[in-house]
């Protein structure tokens, strides 16, 4: 692994910029911990919208008969609004947002690489995003009955990834270039590793999407020769809204589970390649994900069964990436067993976190297997594959109702002292994470017993009419009741987001949270070493840092230096 | 007797190769947006057509010619693109101007020669699915030149500031890099859109 410099100290007298401290500096900010906060506020901002869609979704579901609130087209549309408000205005913006603050302070960078972009691409994103919402108000999007609209949600779709790929390009060169002197790759932070993966993985994955919106674009807006107007763009795209290409997203819940609790412990994993090999592979495992026939509209019944065995290799990869980083760390734990840490909602919702990728890993392997059985004949009862049931919507959830919630309930309670200066309550967490924990499990179970034993269909491309009426399907029976168990589910996770902000929104901003000192944890990253919170503007503290892990390097010489001195 | 020394200064440290490393990941991203595109393109005319048959519609004829010269021409700029890099290393600050002012403008010659071409075929947008395509397809390829051109505008407005010599080439080898992408990737829907038909 390479080794590379940070800016010389000549360079850095040029590169200051004065930050105006007033709220009009928001506006064309040049400072990464601004960003990343405008990242992460308006994320979670975003959050509320998309789970509310997704209950319409989920309510509408729970009559086996006949929509409750929506109709058929409009069910269609709230559908693919929901995934698109939790996937691209919520989930990868949000990870961006903190690898922003976070990442430079990790590395020993003075600022992202290139901080102007950061700035362009919080407001691309933003602009694209009040768009999206317009085009979905006014009859557009997917099924749209607005022409124009289905136009303009294209458009805006496409701002969303431009922007997302200059926040993730922004990163990734942060990490590759800005990295201090000394500071080797495989000594990096396991969350700016992390990061390094996942906006890699976004690099190559998310511009095929932008290919495919050209395309449609130009079909849609002249003709609809050949791709079916308003109902055929949503089977075309929504790939990027589930697994595999989720793992992508939700790499750096990896990296954050690995942060909290080595920095809980104190202590580093006894192989730390084999934690980055293992970050890494859940990042490659979930790549190619576009690639999948119905993009095409060709073989669609998975040809041959060779998608099945591709999907069985990359569920089957993600699972020993995961297990493998889970193992390391909890060996780690096991050799800290004499001395664990105080349980924290911190700490609780990065283990809750681990075991719940690790599950979201597993589900996938089942039911790509299951599926991949049906399709060469073993087994086969002429039931639906499971990728076309609600089994997905499972999957969907424990990755980002129960996965990426707690990812994010354990970052900001662990980083809020370095965001803002101020702990969250502790106790507000413990509850964020029981209600997240629990919600996700309902919101996961519920539509995995719908899709394996009720058969509850997941969508109908053709015809969004029949989404919820299904009583055509094989067997319905228990189809509503686990459809209602999945909507509580997702209710319950949404309220424990909800106790997340209101502890933001007391602790931070009303200012009732603990004022903290550099290190409130005792960590060992290097943000620790800088003061709670860094002060505007690039800043040159670390410069000679060397290791992600400073502070714990730091205490294991003085150890040393102690039993020298004793013998 | 006076103190000798006999170690030298330490070299400039090198400057971080931010916009190398960011170009590439931008390469990285447009080449699977092309690739994708471009394998959607294949499949759906892999289903549409027997082997050894043309998709094109029947009547529209491609301009040889006229795509292969502006093939060419995007082929010639890539000299003077690295004549321009060349040039900015050793501080020839007039070679470089010149360079990235002859690419610059074969590059619009060249946008000017696809526009041309396309309407001389006289297809219509919106009228089969092959037209579709070809008008997305090649729409991407285009804008990717624009950008190419664009990042040389401002890489070589930036060597008029005295971005040259040695170290301040970084920048322009950036986008002469991205211009290496820009003509591989209209290559490739040259030959699968006008050439495999």
């Amino acid at each position: 692994m390479s080794e590379t410099t940070s800016d010389t100290a000549d360079m850095s007298t040029t590169t200051v910029t004065t930050e105006d401290p007033t709220p009009f500096g928001w506006l064309n900010t040049a400072d990464h911990k601004r960003v990343g906060r405008l990242f992460i506020v308006t994320s979670l901002m975003m959050l509320a919208l998309g789970v509310l869609l997704d209950a319409l979704v989920r309510l509408d579901l729970t009559d086996d008969a006949d929509h409750v609130l929506l109709d058929g087209s409009s069910f269609a549309q709230v559908f693919a609004w929901s995934r698109e408000s939790l996937v691209l205005l919520f989930l990868i913006p949000i990870f961006l947002g903190v690898a922003m603050y976070i990442v430079p302070l990790q590395v020993g960078a003075t600022n992202l690489a290139f901080p102007r972009a950061a700035t362009a691409s919080f407001w691309t994103w933003l602009v694209s995003g009040g768009v999206l919402i317009g085009a979905y108000l006014g009859n557009g999007g997917p099924y749209g009955g607005w022409s124009d609209g289905v136009d303009l949600h294209l458009l805006a779709l496409g701002g969303l990834v431009l922007a997302l790929l200059m926040g993730a390009i922004n990163v990734a060169t942060t990490i590759l270039t800005h990295r201090s002197r000394g500071m080797f790759l495989d000594r990096s932070s396991p969350f700016a590793w992390s990061m390094l993966v996942t906006a890699s993985m976004l690099v190559v994955s998310l511009p095929v999407l932008f290919g495919q919106l050209a395309i449609l674009y130009v079909d849609h807006r002249y003709g609809r020769v050949f791709l079916g107007g308003n109902g055929g763009i949503w089977e075309r795209i929504d790939w990027i809204y589930e697994a595999p290409q989720l793992f992508i997203y939700t790499v750096p819940v990896l990296g954050i589970v690995a942060e909290v609790v080595l920095g809980s412990l104190r202590k580093k994993v006894f192989e730390p390649l084999a934690m980055y090999f293992t970050i890494g592979l859940v990042g490659l495992f979930g790549f190619g994900a576009w690639a999948n026939f119905s993009i095409t509209n060709e073989g669609t019944d998975l040809a041959d069964g060779f998608e099945g065995i591709v999907l069985v290799g990359m569920y089957g990869g993600a699972t020993v990436g995961i297990l493998g980083l889970l193992a390391l760390i909890g060996f780690a734990a096991f050799q800290s067993r004499k001395n664990l840490p105080k349980p924290t909602a911190a700490l609780l919702a990065a283990f809750g976190a681990g075991q719940l990728m690790l599950l979201a890993a597993i589900y996938g392997l089942v039911g790509a297997g299951v599926d991949w059985l049906e399709i060469v004949g073993r087994g086969n009862d002429g039931n639906p594959y499971l990728r076309d049931t609600t089994w997905v919507t499972g999957q969907q959830s424990v990755l980002i109702y129960g996965a990426a919630f707690l990812g994010i309930v354990s970052a900001l309670h662990w980083w809020a002292p370095k965001i803002w200066g101020r702990s969250l309550d502790n106790m507000m967490g413990m509850l964020s994470f029981l209600l997240v924990a629990v919600g996700a499990t309902l919101a996961t179970v519920g539509p995995a017993i719908a899709g394996a034993f009720a058969e509850t269909p997941d969508f109908v491309y053709a015809d969004a009419n029949a989404t919820s009426l299904y009583s055509d399907w094989v067997d319905a029976s228990s189809g509503p009741g686990m459809a209602w168990l999945g909507l509580i589910g997702i209710l319950v996770a949404g309220a424990g987001m909800i106790v997340l902000k209101v502890n933001l929104l007391i602790s931070i901003v009303l200012k009732k949270g603990t004022e903290a000192d550099a290190n409130p944890w005792n960590g060992i990253a290097p943000e620790w070493m800088l003061d709670s919170p860094p002060a505007l503007g690039p800043l040159s503290e670390l410069r000679d840092l060397d290791s992600g892990m400073p502070l714990l390097d730091a205490a294991l010489e003085a150890e040393d230096v102690d039993e020298e001195v004793t013998v | 007797m006076a103190d000798t020394i006999l170690a030298l200064d330490a070299g400039p440290v090198p400057r971080p190769r931010s916009q190398m490393v960011a170009t590439g990941f931008a390469v990285a991203g447009f080449a699977m947006m092309m690739a994708g595109a471009l394998g959607w393109y294949m499949a759906l005319r892999h289903a549409s057509v027997s082997p050894g048959h043309d998709w094109i519609p029947d009547g529209v004829a491609v301009p040889n010619p006229q795509f292969d010269y502006a093939l060419l021409t995007l082929v010639v700029s890539v000299i003077t693109a690295h004549w321009a890099v060349y040039a900015s290393r050793r501080g020839e600050r007039g070679h470089t101007w010149l360079a990235i002012a002859v690419t610059i403008v074969m590059g619009l010659g060249f946008i000017n020669m696809v526009i041309f071409s396309m309407n001389r075929m006289e297809i219509e947008i919106g009228s089969g699915q092959w037209q579709n395509l070809a008008f997305a397809i090649t729409g991407l390829a285009l804008a990717l030149v624009v950008i190419g051109l664009f990042y040389l505008g401002l890489m070589a407005l930036r060597s008029l500031g005295g971005s040259m010599g040695r170290d301040g080439t970084a920048p322009l080898s950036a986008a002469v890099f991205f211009w290496d992408f820009v003509v591989i990737a209209w290559t490739a829907t040259w030959y699968a859109i006008y050439v495999v038909k």
